[in-house]
């Protein structure tokens, strides 16, 4: 890193100091308007989620900024019992991420590390469920989850994300073990570990950014998943944050509240930016692979 | 081989095999509770003929029409803006990328209430630049509805396409752009003459992306608008929800999913032919160019 940002800042000194400066400027007051741009509107939900009742539903003005409070945010707590809902998405995102991660990593193991009769086949299968597109196979996914008793179910629904991850996870995981030197884990199978205990205790600090990196996107995709949700939920009490939120927004008669909705939206859009923010890097790593989805 | 076969499962289970099941419920008249009853071709038939479903895949197409380039070009050009390792680039890109990262369904709710009349942030601004009126009312014109939802989808999306061309960009041997620099080259003429053929791989896979993602479209469509007013700005993935569990025609609707699917299944063959093009170190730029 610090040898690539040397040769980078190479050629800033040769030119001459006040137009490098200027040229600074510039770039960083276009750099900072087009930011606001994008972060605005995010840190707009916000203000709106902290206003009272009658100012969400007036037009916006500057004295806005003198009632500000966390009402929203109490009422949701104890008329929507919103962190009920909050809980159900946790519990789906943990469960999808920690199955992912399992399941994934067992397999970009092996097929990284070994090659079988027909592997070629079962990666590309793998691999090809990132052609077919989830959002076009409900109706068959909810008949067959119904009859394995899938739906309404937390359960059901990780185990449903899960799949749908895992053409990522997978790639990554095996691009992470066919990075490492296999040196280190003959040198483990001489020194008598077995096939297991090489991938647990030696490779571990080499294959846990690309853990993280699957891990990241599994929560993340189960955590703001929408349609997926609204299909295989039935019963209100498993709704996760963003059902919650559409019943809020079609569930009440008649006038939507929508300082709740703002306060509820802030709810599930915090979790998000702070996993990015913090795990930017594996997140990035993730983006290279080209094995995203839009 | 153990350690594969729980990924291969899961995958038989909900991918392969719902292929498959999907291609079988779409020949029957399946309803949600009750005997089906095998009927043919006769959905597919139907679904050519049904105004409903036409309009919505006309309506998907025009929609991902209108955001394609504008997510592309906004994310080229803020790609440029943060590839360089200049003060400040770290924090843009970061900023760039959020909207993406927070998902649409969330800011659709947030979305929601700014596109109300009278008391929405977007009217409020617009009335201040003597563009609009107080009191419109977005979310139930059809014109209005999907202006205001092809600017979100693209301040959305174009991050995404922004994380994949930087990618691409900063493996660039810089001496090109040095020996550009000699040559006095201007900006422009060097990314026409060097980024843009280099990054043609990048390009063509967050493009493939970006489509699959607008063919895709349902939250933003479902939250804003419902689809209306009436089934204006019905995307196909809602046709087939509504179609599925709100009338409850599962035969029908597969019809209209397997179409979906075909046509979503072609155009990421694209996406993994990149891949393999890479994971097998084969050379893509000449592959790609075969191709076209």
């Amino acid at each position: 890193m610090t040898s690539a940002s040397q040769v980078l800042r190479a050629p800033q000194t040769v030119r001459p100091r006040r137009k490098g400066r200027a040229g600074l400027a510039v770039y960083l007051t276009v750099g900072t308007v087009a930011s606001i741009l994008f972060v605005l509107p995010l840190a707009w939900a916000v203000f709106r989620s902290l206003l009272p009742d009658t100012l969400v539903t007036a037009a916006p003005s500057t004295a806005d900024v003198h009632h500000l409070t966390f009402g929203n945010y109490s009422g949701l707590i104890r008329g929507q019992d919103i962190l009920h809902y909050a809980l159900n998405s946790l519990l789906v995102a943990v469960m999808t991420a920690a199955a992912t991660a399992v399941v994934a990593t067992m397999a970009g193991y092996g097929f990284a590390r070994f090659r079988f009769r027909g592997s070629g086949v079962v990666f590309a299968l793998v691999l090809a469920t990132l052609m077919v597109p989830f959002q076009a196979l409900l109706t068959p996914l909810f008949l067959e989850m119904h009859t394995l008793g899938l739906t309404n179910s937390l359960t059901g629904l990780a185990l449903f994300y899960t799949t749908f991850n895992l053409p990522f996870g997978v790639f990554v995981m095996r691009n992470t073990f066919l990075q490492i030197p296999w040196e280190i884990s003959e040198q483990a199978a001489v020194d008598g570990a077995s096939a297991t205990r090489t991938l647990v205790s030696v490779l571990r600090p080499l294959v846990v950014p690309g853990i993280a990196t699957t891990v990241l996107y599994a929560f993340l995709f189960s955590w703001t998943e929408f349609v997926g949700a609204l299909t295989f939920l039935t019963s209100n009490d498993l709704y996760t944050l963003p059902l919650a939120l559409l019943n809020m927004e079609y569930g009440s008669v008649g006038q939507v509240n929508f300082g709740w909705l703002e306060a509820g939206a802030v709810i599930a859009m915090i979790p998000c930016v702070v996993l990015y923010v913090a795990l930017q890097r594996y997140y990035i790593r993730g983006l290279t692979s080209g094995v995203v989805k839009g | 081989m153990v350690l594969v076969s729980p990924a291969f499962a899961l995958v038989s289970i909900f991918v392969l095999f719902s292929l498959g099941f999907a291609v079988y419920i779409s020949l029957t008249d399946w309803p949600l509770i009750g005997s089906y009853h095998f009927i043919g071709g006769r959905n597919y038939s139907e679904l050519i003929h049904d105004p409903v479903f036409i309009h919505s895949v006309l309506f998907t197409l025009l929609y991902t029409a209108i955001v394609t380039g504008p997510i592309l070009v906004l994310g080229y050009a803020m790609a440029a803006f943060v590839r360089a390792n200049r003060p400040g680039a770290v924090v843009f890109r970061t900023a760039f990328f959020l909207p993406f990262i927070v998902g649409l369904a969330t800011e659709s709710f947030m979305l929601l209430l700014e596109l109300q009349p009278d008391s929405g942030a977007v009217d409020a601004v617009l009335h201040k630049l003597g563009l609009a009126s107080l009191s419109t009312a977005w979310t139930v014109h059809y014109g209005l509805a999907l202006g205001a939802i092809c600017v979100f989808v693209i301040w959305f999306a174009s991050g995404l396409t922004m994380m994949i061309l930087m990618g691409g960009m900063q493996g660039i041997p810089r001496e090109l752009y040095e020996a550009a620099d000699v040559d006095g080259a201007t900006w422009w003429q060097k990314e026409r003459g060097i980024t843009i053929p280099m990054l043609r791989r990048n390009i063509a896979l967050s493009l493939i992306i970006s489509v699959i993602g607008s063919f895709l479209a349902f939250n933003q469509f479902f939250i804003l608008t419902e689809g209306g007013p009436g089934t204006s700005t019905e995307p196909v993935v809602m046709w087939i929800y509504q179609e599925a569990f709100i009338a409850y025609h599962l035969g029908y609707a597969t019809a209209g999913a397997i179409a979906l699917v075909v046509v979503v299944g072609i155009i990421s063959a694209a996406q993994f032919y990149l891949l393999r093009d890479e994971a097998d170190r084969k050379t893509p730029k000449r592959r790609l160019r075969r191709r076209r």
